[in-house]
Parts: C-alpha cells; structure tokens; sequence
C-alpha cells in the first residue's frame, strides 16, 4: 500500500518536473506538439496525485497503523468523519492536499483555456513550477507514505479538532490559498509570453472570484469553529496563523477591485501585477507562518523542519515575480490617465490604497517579534490594541467608500450631481447616529462610526436596486419581483457584488456589535445558585456525566429565564478524553432571536465538590457575523455565474482576427 | 495622488507608533535577570506541579523555565487568576502576560495561553512517546 502511494507520487514528480522543463522550452523555442506534451503531462499529475491520496484515505480508514501519519493521527475508537479529516490534521497530509488541489486547478484551467495556446504556453511551466515545490518536499522531505512496526493503537487526533467544523475549514481554505496560484500563473504567463493586454484578467477573473470566495468562507467556518469549540467566547484573535489567511484575502479584494479598472479603462497594469503576485506570495507565506514556528503562535509550532525550504520557496517566488513585473515594464504602460479625483476610477484607487494598507500593517504587526530581534536583540510583539486600531483607521473609511464608490460616475463626476444622488444616503447616516446616541449608544466611537457608515452603505446599495428596479420595470412592464430578478440576471457582476457588499456590511455591523457593545460576567456557583446577566437570571441547577464514543462528557444543567419566564437550559460542560489525555471545553449558547446575539456560556472549571464556576458572555447581532456568510456566497455565486452573453462579447474581442489587429 | 495616499498611510502609522510605543516584550524566564520592568510576555514551559485554584483567592501557582536555548537553569514563579486552557498541564509551553514584583511573575487575569497543538500540528506529547 505505501509503497503504491510512493510509486504514484513519484510519478506525479516526474511528470510536473517534465511539464516545467519541457513545457518552458517549448514555450521558449515555440514548439508547438512539445507545449501539448507538457500540458498533457500537468493534466496527468492529477492522476496520479490523486492515486496517491486514496492510497493515504484508504489506509485511514483500516486503521493501517503501519503508516506512521495514521498511527500518529488516528485512533481505533475515532470516528470514521474525523479519521477521514486526519488527511489534513497533520503536515504531511496537509502538504498532500495542498498538491492535489493544485494539479486539480492546473489541470481544469489548464485544459478549459486550451484554444488560447498563445497565453496557455508559458502557463503551463508557470504552474508546474509552483506544484514542483510540493510534489518535491512530498516525495523526499516531508512524506505521508513513511511506513513503520504497526502499533496496536494510534495516538488519536487532537480534540479541539474533533469537530464537524474540522471537516470544512481546512479544505476550504486550501482552496482559497491554491486557488490564487492560477491568476499568479496567468499573469506571470501573460508577463513570458508579452501578452499584457488584459485577457488574463478576464480568463482568470472567476478563477479569482472563486479563490477569494474560498478563502474568506473558509475563514469564517474557522472563526465559527473557534467561538463554539475553543471556548473562550471570541472568534478572531489577531493570532499570526489567523492573520496569514486575512492578509491573502485582503490582497485578492484589492486585486478583484483594481482590475476592473484595467477592463474597463486600461489603467494600472503594473499595479495589478503587483497584487496578484503580493495575494500569491502571501498566500505561500502564510503556510510558511503556520509550519515553520518562527512567529510566536498559540497555534504553530518549533518543531517543524520544513520552514527553511518554505522561505526558500517564497524567496524564489518573490524574486522571480518582482524581476519578472520589472523586466516587462515597459509592456505594461498605460495611455489613459485618472481625469478626476472624484471619479469610479479615484474611489477604485482610494478603496485599493486602504486594503493595501492594512493587508501591509497586519503583515508588519506579525513580522514585528522578528524584525525587532533583528534590529534590537529583543523580541517584542505586537497585540490586540495594534490591530484593532489599524482596523478602525482603515477598515471605517473603507466602509464608507463602499457607499460611495457605486454612486460616482466613471472618468469625471460633478460635484453637483454627487450632492444630489448622496442625499438620501447621508440623511440616513445622520438619521441612525442621531438615533444611537439618543439610545445610549454613543460609549463606542468605532461602533457608533460603524454604524453611521453602515447606514449610509444600506442607503446606497438599497438605492442602487430600487433605481435599476425602476428602469427595468418601467422598460418591459411585469412585477415588480419580475424586474428585480431580470436586473441582476443582466448585471450579475455589478449586482453580485452589490450583494457582497451588503454582507461586507452584515459582517461589520456583526463584529461592532458583539465587541461593542458585549457583556461579560463570571461567578462561581454551588448547585441552586443563580447569576445575573443582561437581564437573563441563569441558575445553576445540576451536574450530569454520560459516556460517549470516545470521551467522558460532563455537564452542569444551566436553567436560563428572563423576567421570570423560562427561556431555555443550557450544558456547558467539559469532554475527557482517555486516549489522548486530554480535556475539553464544550461551550453552550443560546441565539437570542430579539437581539440576534449569543448568550454564551462556558464551564470555566468544575471543581470536585461540584462548584461550577460559569463564565458567560452577551454578545448582541453576533449570528449576523455568520448570516453574513450565507449572503457572501450567494453573492459571489451571482457574480460568478456563467453568463453567456459576456462569452459571446468575449470570443468576438477576442477572436484571432481581432486580437491581431 | 498615489504617493499622497501612501504618504497619508504612513503618516497614521508613525502616529501610532510614537502613540502606542512599540509592543510588548516576548521573554523567557531567564531573561528577567535582566530584563523586568513593566509589562511583559512571558514564554515558557511549565515544570513541576501546579498548585491552587486559579478561581479562588491566592490564585494558581506554577513555575516556568526556558522552552528554548540553553539557560536550561532559570525558573520563575507564576501566580495567575482567571481561565485556565484545557491544554494547561505540566510540559506544556505556555504564554502568559504581566508583571515582575519580588521574584514572582503576577499575570494579569486571563492572560495565559497555552501553545496548542493545532490544525497542521502532531500532537507533541505522543510524539515523544
């Protein structure tokens, strides 16, 4: 069995190093029928690549302790769910993962854009170059096929990671991550062959789309996964392993942005070199963050040996794209100019600088413990305070603009026109600030900031519908639902994002209000005892013990009530875990449907006489965090969607005819 | 306008540098022969027994040496209140903020972290088994 899967990754290496060194030859000497081989030989790793993964799912699923990734991983009594999510629980079948997807992606672009040969050809070595990395420290740094004396059980997993969560997270940001290798590759591809124009963009644009839509779903199952199952009533700690996937996702939202100015305009050709190639290395980084152990992380570790080849790696990367950006310059200069300040163009531009800026600030706040070693011999790091300021100076003002961005005209806007469309839009803002501090809610600046901003953004995503609604309806007649449904069919991209920028907005008005404006109390409570919180009385009524598949669960029965009448019960308790020798937190949460929040309980420590010491926490609009989420995917999906329309615009820009001309 | 932009960012920046300072500091326990004013990070791996109740008044005791390097020697006393991490135990490395006074590291309350075991991660404990 490991012996097939050693057999199958070497064949993989053999075949992604091939389509590197052929498939950059026949790029260069322009041989057409090698350029096929190669690419043959890209689709082909997949294969093979995916042989080897079964080889690894299969052994999992026997309890084939005989394979040390199993017998490290896994345990007889682990579910079947879990011992299929050991694939990427530990670095070797991480790494594995990593490959399949990418030669999965390489081999669907790969073959989908098969007909544009011209931009295909360096593609190819492009992604090959990326998988050779992979494929090589699977075959002969870090491999999942080392074999080993069978021992009667294995070690188990880890119990924070024994969660259906576990099955989604990782997957989903390995999609993400990989996914942003294609645009990288394209690019870089346009950049070898000299094809500057702006089909790359449009060839990889859902690719793009698809990526970053993976990546921040995936962040978000994983901030879930924290707030209900680590146990300490937060989602988002500013941990340099979280911020590795933040600062990727930041990149590829200025890059999403930014080259629909070069679509429609032609401007800033370099500058979306350069995201592209900043989304990719940081997405490379980021896996260097997590394994290498040189950041002090609650979540990494020291004892990783790969780090070095990983820094190796991006080293290679960095200077490769930023040589090779530098070297096509000349290719990549614009002959329109920005006419106005105030313009689509300039709050494209001003949207791009801010995410810039905190995707760069969240980056020198995790490389701060490093660099001031470097400088001063002492490791200093950076906290909560430091990012949470950053996100204020430049996470408000980006949401302001997402207000205001879809309200001015593209080339020049007059100043009198924008007083006129921002009207409603701002009465609104004026009218929720007044609204809140009347309230009582004027405690917190950046809340109440958000909150004023979020309403002048509703105003004017609302708008923009009810304005598009109207047209369409008074154009072709029907209902109204009729016309609204045949104008974002029409506009699936402007109107798909408008719908994530509604759930940009959800998302903000989430995190404002559950770190704003959130309650916590904590007490230690003998059996009958009772607790006040934000208007609940929760009682602490008694203990209960049952044995589960794996684990001894302990919880108190926690009686909740308001003003008298009984609300709900709650079990925060705790999980043993023989096995693995370990305890867990099982938190237990109430969704309050009148504030849309959380009442958050956690059994801090259960001493032996039965104390219960009971953490809980309020946190109001909290679940819009995650309903945000729901929105975010069905506005990318409306975005993304196949619109044959744009096919017909594109084949005839495109046709050879044209492109020659 | 770019290089206006940029210069605007930069500018917040130093603000909240010359505001703010410049972080705190990461140390392990036999860096506080030198080093221990203020606030401080203190990184190490727990050694003996800890003892007391992390909820009751006194708090939690438990003692740190150095994870990493060579001054195996030093140890510092810990005195903590607040949660304590299900992965917290002897061996563990652990992360804890606050301050020196007399020979004994006073964590501010619910500062301590243990460095877990995490989704990429084996667990350690089994692994030197």
């Amino acid at each position: 069995m490991a012996a097939l899967g050693r057999a199958a990754l070497l064949l993989s290496f053999g075949l992604i190093a091939y389509a590197l060194v052929a498939g950059s030859f026949a790029a260069w000497k322009r041989r057409r029928r090698l350029a096929l081989s190669a690419q043959n030989a890209l689709i082909a790793a997949f294969g093979t690549t995916v042989v080897a993964a079964l080889v690894l799912w299969t052994a999992l699923w026997r309890h084939d302790f005989s394979f040390v990734y199993v017998a490290d991983h896994t345990s007889r009594t682990l579910p079947l769910g879990y011992r299929l999510s050991a694939f990427w629980s530990g670095q070797e079948g991480s790494l594995l993962l990593w490959l399949v997807v990418l030669t999965g992606y390489s081999a669907l672009a790969v073959w989908l854009n098969r007909r544009t040969r011209d931009l295909v050809v360096w593609v190819v070595p492009m992604l090959a170059g990326i998988s050779t990395f992979f494929v090589f420290m699977l075959c002969f740094i870090s491999s999942p096929f080392t074999t080993a004396a069978a021992p009667a059980d294995g070690a188990g997993m880890n119990v924070s990671l024994q969660n259906p969560y576990m099955l989604a997270h990782p997957p989903l940001l390995y999609l993400g991550y990989v996914g942003l290798s294609i645009p990288f590759a394209f690019a870089m591809g346009a950049l070898l062959s000299r094809r500057t124009d702006e089909r790359w963009i449009v060839v990889t644009r859902r690719w793009t789309l698809a990526a970053w839509t993976f990546l921040g779903v995936g962040q978000l199952v994983g901030s879930h996964w924290a707030y209900v199952e680590i146990g300490w009533g937060g989602y988002y700690a500013w941990d340099p392993v979280e911020n590795a996937a933040l600062m990727p996702w930041l990149a590829a939202t200025a890059f999403l942005h930014s080259v629909m100015i070069q679509e429609k305009r032609g401007m800033l050709k370099v500058w979306n070199m350069v995201l592209v190639a900043l989304a990719f290395n940081l997405s490379i980084f980021g896996t260097f963050l997590t394994r290498s152990g040189v950041i002090n992380s609650i979540h990494s570790f020291a004892q990783s040996s790969i780090g070095s080849w990983f820094l190796g790696f991006i080293v290679i990367c960095v200077v490769f794209s930023v040589g090779l950006i530098y070297l096509r310059l000349p290719l990549l200069r614009t002959k329109t100019k920005l006419e106005s300040l105030v313009s689509r163009e300039a709050t494209f531009l001003y949207n791009n600088l801010l995410l810039v800026a905190l995707c760069l600030t969240i980056l020198w706040g995790v490389m701060f413990p490093v660099l001031t070693q470097a400088v001063r011999g002492e490791t200093r790091s950076v906290s909560k305070p430091y990012y949470n300021f950053f996100l204020h100076s430049f996470g408000l003002p980006l949401l302001l603009l997402m207000g205001i961005g879809p309200l001015v005209a593209w080339r020049r806007a007059s100043l009198r026109a924008l007083g006129k469309t921002f009207l409603i839009p701002a009465i609104a803002s004026v009218v929720t600030g007044g609204t809140l501090i009347a309230l009582g809610y004027g405690s917190s600046i950046p809340g109440l900031l958000a909150y004023t901003f979020g309403a002048f953004v509703a105003a004017s995503i609302a708008l923009e519908f009810v304005r598009g609604t109207r047209a369409r309806h008074s154009l072709s007649g029907g209902s109204w639902l009729g016309a609204l449904v045949e104008l974002v069919g029409r506009n699936r991209r402007r109107y798909g994002g408008y719908i994530v920028h509604a759930s940009i907005l959800m998302l903000a008005i989430g995190i404002a209000g559950s770190s704003a404006y959130q309650t916590v109390r904590e007490r230690g409570l003998h059996q009958g005892q009772s607790m006040e919180v934000a208007g609940y009385t929760l009682t602490y009524e008694r203990l209960q013990t049952r044995q589960e598949a794996n684990a001894v669960a302990t919880r108190a029965v926690v009686d909740v009530s308001r003003g008298g009448s009984h609300v709900t019960t709650l079990y925060p308790g705790k999980n043993d875990y023989p096995v693995e020798q370990q305890v867990s937190n099982e938190v237990s949460i109430y969704h309050d449907p009148r504030n849309l929040g959380d009442l958050f309980t956690i059994a801090d420590q259960i001493d032996k006489n039965g104390t219960l010491f009971l953490k809980v926490l309020n946190k109001p609009l909290v679940n819009l965090v995650w309903g945000a989420g729901f929105l975010f995917v069905f506005g990318a999906l409306v975005a993304m969607w196949p619109d044959a329309v744009e096919q017909r615009k594109l084949a005839e820009r495109y046709a050879p005819g044209a492109a020659a001309a | 306008m770019i290089a206006l932009s940029v210069a605007a960012a930069l500018a917040v920046f130093i603000l909240y540098t010359s505001v703010a300072g410049a972080g705190t500091p990461q140390l392990q326990p036999s860096d506080l022969a030198v080093h221990s004013q203020g606030d401080i990070m203190l990184v190490g791996t727990v050694v003996g027994s800890p003892a007391g109740d992390a909820h009751a008044a006194g708090g939690l005791h438990f003692v740190l040496k150095d994870a990493k390097g060579k001054h195996t020697a030093a140890r510092v006393p810990v005195s903590y209140t607040g949660t304590v991490p299900d992965l917290f135990r002897t061996g563990r490395e652990v992360v804890v903020e606050g301050t020196l006074r007399n020979g004994t590291f006073v964590a501010k309350p619910g500062t301590l972290s243990t460095k877990c075991p995490s989704k990429y991660a084996p667990a350690p404990a089994k692994k030197s088994t």
